[in-house]
């Protein structure tokens, strides 16, 4: 309607005395009726409207479009007022698409639309101002007139000033009255375009269209809300639009859900120079970057980064060779070398940047300078929340800028991630920027960015404005903090170092020196062993990587660890990221040492030669001929120390090989001779301590451990086939098969041929009170003792659980003793070694609570009683069948030979046992049992390693080494053999056998019946009948 | 009808903004060309370095306000009196403190979008 307007212009002025009156006495009422319902703004929707109307009609005289529907009588063009402004507007946007005007214009439709809805009210209203604005346009002096003009001048032309408190956003919440919001699916990824084009259609069409708004959100795929009455509308509305599908189903969203709809994040990106970003794709991924600029325009920023480029492959690819299309592995990142480059006969171009005025290096559109690399990217493949830095990073961006600037600058975006509430009242900060520079003081107030603090110099204002920005925390050393944020967040330690705002801790962790932010810790006296596991692997692990190299983990850092890698050569460590990592490697290698000694993990063993010559310490992993030891008295490398298993030296004799210079039993103990290893913590040794106790066994079968270790080191009875009756402790478990030792002959029987309760019938054994324990109705009680056992067994490397061991039996053999308040007893004693053990955590985690050292308390309390009850090995082997395996074949690893656990020699940990009185204790049960096992004129069968069984005859015992003549009658060659690598050969019926055990020992008899695991014998002395254990009868050979 | 509805974006991309103060959203070439309908007083169509100044591209989702006046939706966000149009549901950072005086000059409210 340009004309019109026009008209309107020119008119203007010619009607402004007469227009100025008007809105003089409108003004009035307009003002006051509006001040009255403003204040009752928020409270109700229709006050507000009315407020609306109130004020808008003041601003409808500045309107000059109005003014022509205003001329008339005011008492009845009121009334029409609405009515024509309606279509005043329509007439506005229909012909003067200029948007000069809309904004009056939205107000105006906003008032008009209200007005429509209450015609009624609003007359009275006014009537009531005119009548007042009337009564009160005599009193007006011009001066006031003018004052009052200005003021509706500048009133603000929305009735804008609600606070948007809570409050009032409370008011707002949905009604039954309002529209309601309907979910309409729509082609995915088109969201916003169909809100854009229903908006369009809207516009379009006119009001045919009956909604009143269309949402579409940025995280919610393949949906639209749109804004309506009925259902219907937005039918209607939706009908023959492209992306969103025909008879879709609609569906209207809850009253109390329609906030939730419209509440968004609204996701905060403050891009500018120098903020840390990190790359979100492509070979940079994950990399730190610096933005150097950033065009918000085009979306783009420009950051430089630290290249990794194949300067090889880039040559061959300039060159127009051809280069492997995908390579597997990205460059590491390197600063770019010019010179390098153009030795390679790489063309770079010297160009000048147009805006900035600096020089760049132009390597195949690759802009590069001071060696970082300058890339343009898109803003979304970036991300810049969040994004702190790591020392290492950092010190890779600053080092080709010699000024200590770039790093300041740096620093600055450090603490602009800084989280609210930083600093709190009482931090000791200091002073970092400015002429205040090293200036120390506390914390005082904190009044947004600017921090008050207090220096207590004299001379100086107390408190102090610092801007929060030139503040950094301040430690001494000695404090104990904690990492709060960072990579190394959640770990504890003490300041050793203060280097400006950088700090070094001891981490109590691994007792290695961490560099962190002093913004990055807080003082807490709180002490964490920190994180010791990133998905299934664990510290300390040996790990294979990704290139077929292998280490052990040293320390974590946020999704990486550190690894010693397995060179003997020189220590290297290298950080690798979690999906680097091949997998673990647990398997029990054994290697020989320098003179031939074997090696297997849990030996002390000492390095003879090489870069870490003289350490010692026990050996934590094996492979490929690399020992990882480790000494705890090695500060790096969290104290691993990786060395060629021909440069150490096995100290005190190989647990495994301690076989060969002992009786079999013997080398039950030969712990002793090998010094234990001494972990530095339980939790580290339970790890190999599956192994070791194997291993210790001795019986060179280690190294296989099975996947159900449970009946492992437990004596069972077999009930069926041809071995019924035997006993033996399980050395090995085999899928449904077991090898149990019986006294003469490890056999292999059906896993359900076997039963645990053994009846023990040699004499020593019926004093035994393990076994009147096992044969007692006890059953239940033994069920939840089973947990313990197995960690007990497993760490029974460590001296602590020879202590447990007694009270838990004493317990275990007590009915009346509850199980759980011991146990908790014991969880609680040492909470720090709570996850730790890999083996059990998943099954079994009351093995932790093993770690908890009950002090002397069950080693007190029955000091000869159990121990000597458990002198014998059988008799140890009797106990475990306490350990009911049948009950409980689901728990995991329990990797364990009876007497294992039981022997350990007195290490560090403070056991009261010394190996001396160990030893005592047993040697007389260990000789007799000893001697009584290999005595000559006996058949056995030989296991040599490597050689087929073989059978012969003991013809000599001496030093616990026996002479056997091979063959069954002993007519062969003589050998020399351990008694470990023999096995009695069980006699049949009517065979002439000899006692090799009990108060019989040593007589000869005929074996005239067998019941059960019993055989009668018929003493050829004194032709006597007697029922001995089968298992301590060997055939008798006639010498 | 209420008003004349603001410009409705003519594309859907990365090359729409928002206006900082009453978050309608346009494409940049929109703001260039005819400025903001609501936000008359920043004057873009003359001053092209403004649009960066007060407008954003970090936005989150859009509302097609049809009806201003009876959308709750739109007085729930606060954007029931500008002109029908499409609007976002936040923008993530504030005008810059000249621009916030330019709004207190022409006495219009500027709610600063709350921080998460």
């Amino acid at each position: 309607m340009p004309r019109h307007r026009e008209e309107d212009d020119d008119g203007d002025e010619d009607y402004d005395g007469l227009e100025l009156e008007e809105e003089e006495e409108e003004d009035e009422g307009g003002s006051r009726g509006g001040g009255g319902s403003r204040q009752k703004r928020g409270r109700s929707s229709f006050f507000d409207d009315y407020a609306e109307e109130d004020s808008q009609e003041e601003e409808d005289d500045e309107d000059d479009e109005d003014y022509g529907s205003r001329r008339g009588g005011k008492g009845a063009k009121r009334k029409k007022f609405s009515a024509a402004r309606f279509v005043d507007d329509i007439a506005d946007q229909v012909d003067d698409d200029d948007e000069e005007e809309d904004d009056g214009d939205g107000e105006d439709g906003f008032i008009v639309d209200n007005g429509t809805d209450l015609p009624d009210e609003r007359v009275d209203r006014r009537r009531y101002h005119d009548r007042r604005g009337f009564d009160e346009n005599d009193d007006e002096d011009v001066d006031d007139l003018e004052r009052r003009i200005q003021e509706r001048f500048y009133r603000p032309q929305e009735d804008y000033d609600e606070e948007a408190t809570d409050v009032e956003q409370q008011a707002l919440l949905p009604s039954v009255r309002d529209p309601k919001l309907w979910m309409v699916k729509c082609a995915i990824g088109r969201e916003r375009e169909v809100a854009v084009c229903l908006m369009q259609k809207y516009i379009d069409r006119g009001s045919d269209l009956q909604i009143r708004s269309v949402v579409a959100l940025d995280h919610l795929k393949n949906f639209i809300y749109v804004e309506a009455d009925k259902e219907a509308h937005v039918k209607e509305a939706i009908k023959g639009m492209r992306n969103i599908y025909a008879n879709q189903k609609i569906l209207l969203v809850p009253i109390r859900e329609m906030t939730d709809v419209l509440s968004v994040e609204s996701k905060a990106i403050d891009l500018s120079r120098d903020t840390w970003v990190r790359m979100k794709i492509g070979t940079y991924k994950g990399d730190l970057a610096k933005v150097v600029d950033v065009d918000n325009v085009r979306q783009r920023v420009t950051v430089k980064l630290i290249p990794r480029i194949d300067l090889q492959a880039l040559a061959s690819k300039l060159d127009g060779r051809e280069v492997a299309k995908k390579k597997a592995f990205v460059p590491p990142p390197r600063f770019m070398n010019i010179d390098e480059a153009r030795e390679l006969h790489i063309r770079v171009e010297r160009r000048r940047d147009p805006m900035t005025g600096d020089y760049f290096e132009n390597i195949g559109g690759m802009l590069f300078k001071d060696g970082f690399m300058y890339k343009t990217v898109s803003l979304k493949s970036i991300i810049a929340q969040n994004v702190t830095p790591t020392f290492d990073e950092l010190e890779k961006f600053n080092k080709p800028s010699e000024s200590g600037e770039s790093d300041f600058g740096g620093l600055s975006t450090l603490f602009a991630n800084r989280k609210k509430g930083h600093f709190m009242k009482g931090d000791a900060v200091i002073v970092i920027k400015g002429d205040l520079k090293n200036l120390k003081g506390w914390v005082e107030k904190v009044d947004e960015e600017t921090v008050l603090i207090r220096s207590g110099l004299k001379g100086l204002p107390d408190p102090l404005a610092v801007n929060e920005k030139e503040l950094c925390k301040y430690f001494e050393p000695g404090n104990h903090v904690k990492v709060v944020s960072g990579t190394h967040e959640g770990a504890t330690g003490m300041v050793v170092k203060v280097d400006q705002h950088v700090l070094i801790l001891l981490s109590d962790t691994t007792k290695e020196h961490v560099r962190v932010f002093a913004d990055h810790v807080v003082e807490s006296s709180e002490v964490t062993t920190g994180v010791t596991k990133i998905g299934q692997f664990e510290l300390h692990d040996l790990v294979l990587l990704d290139n077929l190299s292998f280490g052990v983990t040293i320390r974590l850092e946020n999704e990486a660890f550190q690894v010693l890698k397995g060179n003997p050569d020189r220590p290297e460590v290298a950080l690798v990221k979690l999906r680097e990592i091949k997998c673990k490697l647990d398997r029990k290698i054994s290697v020989q040492d320098r003179y031939k000694n074997v090696i297997t993990v849990g030996d002390d063993a000492r390095i003879i030669e090489g870069p870490s010559k003289g350490k010692q310490g026990p050996v934590r992993h094996i492979y490929k001929g690399v020992l990882f030891i480790y000494d705890r008295h090695h500060l790096e490398h969290a104290g691993f120390i990786c060395a060629k298993c021909t440069s150490c030296v096995v100290v005190g004799g190989s647990r495994s090989g301690a076989n060969r210079n002992g009786g079999d039993s013997l080398s039950r103990f030969s712990n002793f001779k090998a010094p234990a290893p001494v972990p530095p913590s339980p939790r580290r040794f339970q790890r190999g301590g599956g192994g070791m106790g194997y291993n210790a066994r001795g019986r060179g079968r280690g190294g296989r451990g099975g996947r159900d270790d449970s009946l492992l080191g437990t004596t069972v009875k077999i009930r069926l086939g041809p071995f019924k009756g035997y006993r033996g402790p399980v050395v090995e478990v085999k899928g449904d098969s077991v090898r149990v030792e019986l006294e003469m002959k490890i056999v292999t029987v059906d896993r359900n041929a076997i039963s645990d309760n053994v009846a023990v019938t040699t004499p020593s054994r019926d004093t035994s009170r393990y076994s009147m324990g096992s044969e007692t109705p006890m059953h239940p009680s033994r069920t939840p003792l089973h947990p313990y056992m197995t960690p007990m067994r497993d760490s029974g490397a460590t001296p602590i659980h020879d202590g447990m061991r007694t009270p838990m039996r004493d317990r275990a053999w007590n009915p009346y003793t509850p199980m759980s308040p011991p146990r908790d007893n014991w969880e609680e004693g040492n909470p720090g070694s709570w996850g730790t053990s890999p083996n059990y955590q998943p099954g079994s985690p009351p093995s932790r609570a093993y770690e908890a050292p009950t002090p002397g308390s069950g080693w007190a309390s029955t000091p000869g009683g159990s121990y000597s009850d458990a002198g014998t090995p059988r008799d140890s082997g009797s106990a475990y069948a306490n350990a009911p395996s049948p009950y409980l074949p689901s728990t995991p690893g329990q990797p364990m030979t009876p007497s294992s656990a039981s022997y350990l020699p007195g290490t560090p940990g403070g056991q009261p046992m010394t190996p001396g009185t160990g030893l005592d204790v047993m040697s007389p049960v260990i000789g007799g049992d000893a001697e009584a096992w290999f005595m000559p004129d006996i058949l056995v069968e030989i296991h040599k390693a490597g050689e087929d069984s073989d059978v012969g005859v003991i013809r000599d015992v001496s030093d616990g080494t026996c002479k056997v003549s091979l063959g069954s009658s002993g007519e062969g060659d003589t050998i020399m053999a351990l008694p470990s690598e023999l096995e009695i050969v069980p006699p049949r019926k009517n065979d002439r056998v000899k006692i090799v055990g009990g108060q019989y020992r040593g007589s000869i008899g005929k074996l005239i019946g067998i019941d059960g695991s019993d055989g009668i014998v018929k003493i050829e002395d004194n032709l006597d009948v007697k029922i001995l254990d089968l298992a301590i009868l060997a055939k008798f050979v006639q010498p | 009808m209420g008003s004349a509805p603001a410009q409705i974006p003519t594309s859907f991309g990365h090359e729409l903004r928002a206006c900082l103060r009453c978050r309608l959203v346009k494409t940049y070439d929109q703001f260039r060309d005819a400025g903001c309908e609501n936000c008359p007083f920043f004057k873009m169509e003359e001053d092209h370095e403004r649009i960066v100044e007060v407008t954003t591209p970090n936005f989150n989702g859009i509302i097609s306000v049809m009806d201003p006046s009876r959308s709750w939706a739109a007085r729930w966000l606060r954007i029931g009196k500008f002109a029908p149009g499409c609007y976002t549901l936040a923008v993530s950072e504030p005008l810059t403190e000249e621009m916030q005086h330019i709004c207190q000059e022409e006495r219009v409210q500027y709610v600063p979008p709350k921080r998460m």
